[in-house]
């Protein structure tokens, strides 16, 4: 008798040690995230601007290759954006010799906000686009010189500077 | 005749010292399901950086170590999924979710993209245990975002259906 309730006992604990429930077992944790979006601007400029010796009867004015333009800029939601160029001087050739500057225009194609064409000046930063809040604009600028019999022979040249500003 | 008598009750004794040392014991135990989850950070910082040279800004910290521990059903799925509650919000500027996207190192961990409208899978594994895996933050960085500083809350779910 008595080793009969012994086994009993034994298997009443078994059946408790796997009794588990079976409802969703559910834990949760909160993290924090954060990005930093700061002002930026970059400006790119592929290319080069050359204008090749040609015959001012037949070519009054030479076209340069075009230069492709891009201007980035990280702004605030509706805050204004320019991108300017303006010339160093006059065009000048080692002999002293002088191409007015107002002598070279270009235009441009590609995104909204380019001006379409531009007048070189060594005296302003003469417009080249104007945007709203951030974004990438790109477009090709090609320059166009007047091609004047009355020009001094030599090789010429200037520097354009271009700037990118939010105020 | 008393030398006997004597023999017998000695023999008697011994029988009823046997009997006493045994006994019945019943153990109970009750192990019900269980889940945790831990994370060595609070919160994720993707720090500003040039589009054009880092177009995806990793975290600070780079790596959460995830520690997952669950008790369940010897066949018993358990997942993990993180989800965030709103947009990347900046005031009233507002970036999708889906540009944190992440990876993962443990067995069981899966990478993903971030998402408000539903939780996406972090990790899924089956039966009870521990797991520990890492995961690694990724801001998709782009000129188009408008300045300011973003935030949003993303809440990691361990479930044992």
């Amino acid at each position: 008798m008595r080793k009969t309730l012994w086994h009993v006992g034994l298997s009443t604990a078994v059946v408790l040690l796997m009794s588990t429930s079976a409802y969703a077992q559910i834990a949760t944790q909160p993290i924090t995230a954060t990005a930093v979006v700061g002002a930026r601007g970059r400006i790119t400029l592929t290319g080069t601007i050359n204008f090749p010796d040609t015959d001012p009867f037949t070519n009054p004015t030479i076209n340069g290759a075009g230069l492709t333009v891009q201007a980035l800029a990280r702004v605030a939601v509706g805050a204004g954006v320019s991108l300017t160029v303006q010339a160093g001087g006059n065009f000048v050739s080692p002999g002293g010799d002088a191409i007015p500057i107002g002598n070279l225009t270009w235009g441009t194609a590609g995104d909204t906000g380019f001006n379409a064409t531009g007048t070189m000046s060594s005296a302003a930063a003469q417009p080249v686009g104007n945007w709203t809040g951030p974004g990438a604009h790109n477009a090709t600028q090609t320059y166009t010189l007047v091609n004047d019999w009355a020009y001094a022979p030599g090789n010429y040249s200037v520097t354009l500077t271009y700037t990118l500003t939010s105020p | 005749m008393r030398i006997a008598l004597v023999s017998s009750a000695v023999i008697l004794l011994a029988v009823v010292a046997i009997e006493a040392q045994r006994g019945t014991a019943v153990l109970l135990v009750n192990l019900p399901a269980q889940a945790r989850i831990s994370l060595s950070a609070t919160s994720v910082t993707f720090p500003d950086a040039d589009p054009t040279t880092t177009p995806l800004v990793a975290s600070v910290p780079v790596d959460i170590t995830i520690s997952v521990r669950a008790r369940v059903q010897p066949n018993g799925q358990v997942t993990l999924t993180v989800q965030s509650t709103d947009d990347l919000r900046s005031g009233v500027t507002v970036l999708p979710p889906s540009l944190i996207t992440w990876t993962v190192t443990g067995s069981g961990f899966a990478g993903g993209i971030l998402s408000r409208s539903a939780p996406q899978l972090v990790g899924r594994w089956t039966g009870s245990g521990v797991r520990i895996g890492t995961q690694n933050y990724r801001f998709e960085n782009r000129w188009t975002h408008p300045t300011g500083i973003y935030s949003a809350t993303l809440v990691y779910t361990l479930a044992s259906p």
